[in-house]
Order: C-alpha cells, then sequence, then structure tokens
C-alpha cells in the first residue's frame, strides 16, 4: 500500500510537466465539448483525437484521451438537464429527473446535483482504479495461453450479452470484427488469408480505419440521411450552478454508495461501459431507493445516481485495460490504440516496465476530476456556444477528421477508402440497429484470441478441455458460460410470461422495464 | 418490403457472404501440420458461428407470428419518441456517399487543400445548409487549419495533387511555413 501511494505521489510529479497538463487541459475542454454536441459521440471524439496523439509521447496521449473520456461523462449532462438534449446516450435518465428538476425553476441546482455526483463518482472511480488495478496485475502474472483465451472470451461473451435488445445482432457483429481481424498473413503459419490477391491487404485490416470509419463517418451519414434535424440552438437560458446544501447531500448517502458500486462493477465488466451503468443505476434506485416512487418526477436521487455511476465506470474499465490488456469499452479500445501506437503493450507486466507511466495516468485521473468540475461550474457557458453550430457544418468536419484521422497513421490512401468502406458498413448498422462495439472489440481482440487459442491447442495437444480443467481458466469459462446462458435464460422467461399473460401484456410489461 | 423480409435481409446476406468465405478458406487450410490446428481452424469457427446465427435468425424471423405493435410503442410513436418513423432523405444520403467517394481520389489530384476546400463547401451544402459567405468562409478557412495543424505540427504528409495543383499546395505551405 505504501508503495502504490509513493508511486502516486511520483506520478502527480510526472504530471507537473507541461506537456501532460497541456494534454489533461486539452482532454477535459475536448471531451466536454464531445459531450455537449448531440452528434459527436464520447467515443467518436475519443477516436477523432487519436491522430493528434501520434506525434505525442505515450504518457500525455493516455492522459489526452483519459480526460476526454472523464469530461465525456460529465458534459452531457448539462444539455440534458437545460435544454433536454442528451449529449451522449449515457445522459438520457437525466432527462427524467435532472430536466423535471430544471423545469420546475431550479436549473442551477440540478447542475449543482450533476456537479456533486460527477465530483463524488470521478474520485471514487480514481481510488477504485489505483486500488484494484495492482492486484488484478499480480494476479494475471498467473496466466497461460488457456486463461488469456478464457478472459478475452469472457470479455467478447459480455460484450454480445450486453448488445443490447438483440443477442443475434451482437453475435453478429462480433463475428464480423472477428473475420476482419483475420484478413492478412497469418502468424502462426504465414498463410495469406482473405487476402483475394489485394497486396495492401497482406498487412491485414487497421482496426483504427474500423473504428474510424464505423464510428465517425457512419454516424455522419446516418445523421444526413435524416437530414441533419438537429436545430441549432437559440436558447437565452441562464446556465449556473448552485451546490445543495449538507443537509441535503447527507440524505442521499445510500444513492450514491449504491451507484458508486453500479458505476465500478459496470466498469470493470467488458461491454457494460457508461450508459449501461447510467441506467442500471437508475433502475436500482428505481427498485430500492427511499424515494422511488417519487423517481421522475425531479428529485435529486434520479439525478445523482445516473451521473455517479456513468463517471464511475472510467476507473473500472482502467483496470483491465492496463492490467490484462484487454478494454471493456469503445473508448478503452481507442486508449489501447495508442498504447500499441507507442509500442506499449498493457498487461500484467506494465506496472514492473512502465510503473512511471502507470501511475502518471492514475494521477491525471485525480486531476482531471477535479478539472473537470471547475470547467463545469466556470467554463460551461462558451462551452455550450457550440450548440450554436448547424449539424451539417459541424458533420463535415467530423467526416474530415475521420480521413485525416486515418491517412495520418500509415500516409495510405487505401486507408481512405477503408474508412469510406467502414463509413457504409457503420451506417448499415446503425439503419438496421447492429452494434458496432462488438464489431470493434472483435477487430482488437479477435488476433489476441487465436493466438492464444491456437498457442494452447498446440502446446496441450489439441486437448480443447484445458480450458475447463485449469483453475482459473475453467472458473472464467464458466462465466462465459453464464453471460451466454443469461439473456437466453431472459428470452425463455419472456416466453412462459407471454404465454401466462399473453403476448401484448408480456411485451408491455418488457419495454416498461428500465 | 414487409418488415419481415426487410428483418430477414441482413441476416440472408449475412448468411451467404459467410458461406462464401468459408469456401475460401480451402485454400489456405492445405498449409496446415498434420495432426496440428490449421490457419483455417480460426476463420473456419467464426464463420460457423455466423452462419449458424444467421440461419436461426432468418428462421426465427421467418415462423414468428405477425407482431402487433404494444400499447405502449403507439403511444411512443404519438409522442414522436424513436426514430423508426422519422422522414428519410436518401438522395441526401446518397450524394453525401458519393461525395465522400469523389473525396478520395480527389485529394490525390487536387491535394489535400483544394480538396478538402470542395469537399467540406459541398458537404455543408448538399447537408441543407445555405448560409453561402458562412459555408465558403468556413470551409476554405478549415482547411486552411487543417493543412497548419497537421504538416506544421503532427507532420502529417498530406498529398499536395498533381501538375498545377500542386504548385498550390507547394506555394501555400511556402506561405504557411511549412517545409
Amino acid at each position: 500500500m505504501q508503495d502504490v501511494l509513493n508511486q502516486l505521489a511520483l506520478g502527480f510529479v510526472h504530471l507537473g510537466t507541461g506537456a501532460n497538463l497541456a494534454a489533461l487541459a486539452v482532454g477535459l475542454v475536448v471531451g466536454m465539448l464531445v459531450a455537449v454536441l448531440p452528434g459527436l459521440t464520447l467515443v467518436m471524439g475519443v477516436v477523432l483525437a487519436l491522430p493528434f496523439t501520434y506525434g505525442m509521447s505515450v504518457t500525455p496521449s493516455i492522459v489526452l484521451l483519459t480526460a476526454m473520456y472523464l469530461s465525456g461523462t460529465y458534459g452531457g449532462a448539462f444539455t440534458s438537464v437545460l435544454f433536454r438534449i442528451p449529449g451522449e446516450p449515457l445522459d438520457v435518465p437525466l432527462l427524467w429527473d435532472g430536466y423535471t428538476m430544471a423545469r420546475k425553476g431550479e436549473p442551477a441546482k440540478a447542475l449543482g446535483w450533476v456537479l456533486l455526483a460527477a465530483l463524488a463518482g470521478g474520485l471514487i472511480t480514481a481510488f477504485s482504479a489505483v486500488a484494484l488495478a495492482v492486484p488484478f496485475a499480480k494476479f494475471a502474472l498467473r496466466f497461460d495461453s488457456p486463461e488469456y483465451f478464457a478472459i478475452v472470451l469472457f470479455g467478447l461473451s459480455g460484450v454480445v450479452a450486453l448488445a443490447g435488445d438483440s443477442m443475434a445482432k451482437g453475435v453478429v457483429s462480433l463475428c464480423i470484427g472477428l473475420m476482419l481481424a483475420t484478413v492478412g498473413v497469418d502468424e502462426t503459419y504465414g498463410a495469406d488469408r482473405f487476402t483475394f490477391g489485394v497486396p495492401i491487404l497482406k498487412d491485414g485490416i487497421e482496426y483504427l480505419v474500423v473504428m474510424v470509419g464505423a464510428y465517425g463517418l457512419g454516424e455522419v451519414l446516418a445523421r444526413m440521411e435524416q437530414g441533419f434535424v438537429t436545430p441549432p440552438l437559440d436558447s437565452g437560458r441562464k446556465v449556473e450552478t448552485r451546490f445543495p446544501r449538507w443537509s441535503e447531500i447527507r440524505q442521499l448517502r445510500g444513492t450514491a454508495l449504491r451507484s458508486s458500486i453500479v458505476g465500478v462493477l459496470c466498469g470493470i465488466v467488458p461491454g457494460a461501459g457508461a450508459t449501461v451503468g447510467s441506467f442500471v443505476a437508475y433502475g436500482v434506485e428505481a427498485g430500492y431507493g427511499k424515494n422511488r416512487l417519487k423517481l421522475g418526477t425531479g428529485i435529486p436521487e434520479g439525478i445523482v445516481a445516473p451521473q455517479l455511476a456513468s463517471t464511475a465506470t472510467v476507473g473500472g474499465h482502467m483496470v483491465p485495460l492496463l492490467a490484462l490488456g484487454i478494454p471493456g469499452s469503445g473508448a478503452t479500445a481507442v486508449i489501447l490504440g495508442a498504447f500499441l501506437l507507442h509500442g506499449v503493450q498493457p498487461g500484467p507486466q506494465i506496472f514492473q516496465t512502465s510503473g512511471d507511466m502507470v501511475y502518471t495516468i492514475f494521477a491525471s485521473m485525480f486531476a482531471a476530476v477535479i478539472g473537470m468540475c471547475l470547467l463545469g461550474y466556470f467554463a460551461i457557458k462558451p462551452l455550450i456556444w457550440v450548440l450554436r453550430l448547424p449539424e451539417a457544418v459541424t458533420s463535415a468536419f467530423v467526416a474530415l477528421f475521420c480521413f485525416v484521422g486515418a491517412y495520418s497513421e500509415r500516409n495510405s490512401v487505401t486507408d481512405l477508402w477503408m474508412i469510406v468502406v467502414f463509413g457504409v458498413v457503420g451506417y448499415l448498422f446503425e439503419r438496421f440497429r447492429f452494434p458496432i462495439a462488438p464489431m470493434v472489440l472483435g477487430c482488437i481482440l479477435g488476433p489476441v484470441a487465436e493466438n492464444s487459442f491456437m498457442t494452447s491447442m498446440l502446446s496441450y495437444q489439441n486437448d480443447w478441455t484445458i480450458f475447463f480443467r485449469r483453475p482459473i481458466s475453467g472458473t472464467v469459462m464458466i462465466l462465459v458460460v453464464v453471460a451466454l446462458a443469461w439473456p437466453l435464460v431472459r428470452l425463455l422467461r419472456g416466453a412462459i410470461r407471454a404465454r401466462r399473460v399473453g403476448p401484448e401484456v408480456a411485451a408491455l410489461e418488457r419495454e416498461l422495464k428500465p | 418490403m414487409n418488415a419481415r423480409a426487410k428483418a430477414i435481409v441482413p441476416y440472408a446476406a449475412m448468411l451467404a457472404i459467410a458461406a462464401f468465405l468459408y469456401g475460401r478458406t480451402a485454400s489456405f487450410a492445405a498449409l496446415g501440420r498434420p495432426g496440428q490446428l490449421g490457419p483455417d481452424f480460426w476463420p473456419k469457427a467464426v464463420l460457423v458461428l455466423l452462419m449458424v446465427t444467421c440461419a436461426i435468425e432468418i428462421l426465427r424471423v421467418a415462423l414468428a407470428p405477425p407482431a402487433k405493435p404494444s400499447a405502449l410503442a403507439n403511444a411512443k410513436q404519438g409522442h414522436g419518441e424513436g426514430d423508426d418513423h422519422a422522414p428519410r432523405y436518401p438522395v441526401l444520403l446518397l450524394s453525401g456517399i458519393v461525395l465522400t467517394i469523389l473525396y478520395v481520389p480527389g485529394m490525390q489530384v487536387l491535394g489535400f487543400f483544394l480538396a478538402t476546400a470542395i469537399y467540406l463547401a459541398a458537404f455543408m451544402v448538399v447537408g441543407r445548409y445555405r448560409r453561402y459567405g458562412v459555408v465558403a468562409v468556413t470551409s476554405i478557412v478549415g482547411s486552411l487549419a487543417f493543412v497548419f495543424v497537421f504538416m506544421k505540427i503532427v507532420y502529417v504528409s498530406l498529398p499536395i495533387g498533381v501538375g498545377p495543383f500542386q504548385s498550390v499546395s507547394t506555394a501555400l505551405m511556402a506561405l504557411l511555413g511549412i517545409h
């Protein structure tokens, strides 16, 4: 413990250098801007910032992206509470109580609750990342290829299980990602796979172009099809924050505790990101909160629970990313990409090989939480100005960022064509409501999964039961089975319920569940 | 196209593509060593999972009884929630895709600055933004900013075009102090 605190103190010292502080400040402002704009998602923003990190060293790059990630979970709350425009999907629950409180004449107080929840969630997430990452990494040092395969499989199955209303769509999306990862020269045998005689495909498909194309250009095309209907903001509403009284804050201890646990857990479980955390925390409050019957009428619990949980997921996500090298969300997949682009492989060894960097990142999380709250309190008014920009203008620049971002990595025109292809794929995913995250994670984790699987098979004479016979991998494989079986169990229960109460009532019940 | 057919189309397309790719695995299956899993094993496993999922989903949609919209779904639509029935503009989408496709060869011929300025302006106009003064200023200043940031600060070698367009890019770079 003493060692961790010493390292963290050193991390704060390293954070004090000009490059790191500048990265932190820029990350906070840009993250906030991205979250405020309804057309830009948080993941998209982090993806678009990635090319700017090429010329930077690894620590400021990660500090920049992590700061964006953290402040992005807070920025969208302003537009949700004040203008009923959720900047991010994770801000939707804030419409129910945050906007209602603002409508009741207390917008400043609603923003005060949001700020407090973001501060609490941010500090909890930073503490949990510091506390959990080292034990996680020490545990991971015992891993061999079967354990790695089981963990990656667990990550992928979690993404599929939480893919939304259709598990089949999640599986299809994941399989497409895994197949994209197989394109190129196979590492074990040196065989050309799915290259179709095109030389550039021998190098494989860069997951960066998949991410940028599908998330960025795909979203732009989808919004273009809808005619860029979001009207520019033209409101003179006053933007100020007023803190609640201490006695009011104390009454929300239970809400804070429940939401913190939900947030950190949703962070650690792959696939369950800030959006899931936000909705689950609101749902938990609706089920167990003291004022659950008043939820939706503009009470503080309905603001604190989703905001605190969504911010608290960030540190949870950083734990498997740093300790195992496994991203659990779109944003952490981009951060992993930044690590790899700088030649750093996250995993259990990173605490020995790059301890300074890791603790500087942890220190930056604490600083980012304070910074984003100060920014939210003092500087949100000019930031909200971006909402006055017409959607067609911002979308044109987002598309441009996608192209430049993809081109910058290899200076290859082929990557520009890939962006167009994956932009159209992303649009089709959006159109047919297929989730993009499983495809992206499949593309990134596919090679890790294949290599660990093939190595296990070579080492254990093609005995696939090895994954179940070793204690750690066996336990994780059981979790994989549970993660995959759970949606099926839910489906079965739904069918039984539908038989008992009729399909229409059952469908209505399903839709009413948070 | 009715709702059932619309739901089946993506899965049927994926099933066909997966079957085609499965056939292609034969070309690299031969490179495997006896007694060991070859380079075809992993893609085959993924493709089988994909084909089985698509087949199940096609059967499920085809055999399911016609769904009646629930009361809540009707209420949501009444309040404008959910964007399934929001107006769509396929011509706009198609124009955006064509514009984006043209941008790639355009960048190689015209160079980054000229192609980007034209692309940005065209994108905004196609996106139904009609304040032409703002369009012109935004696209030119935006393109210049991109050239400056990426070529001068991030050191990315953006395309400079061919023939006379190359001279324009070179002159612009000299003006911005990019060597």
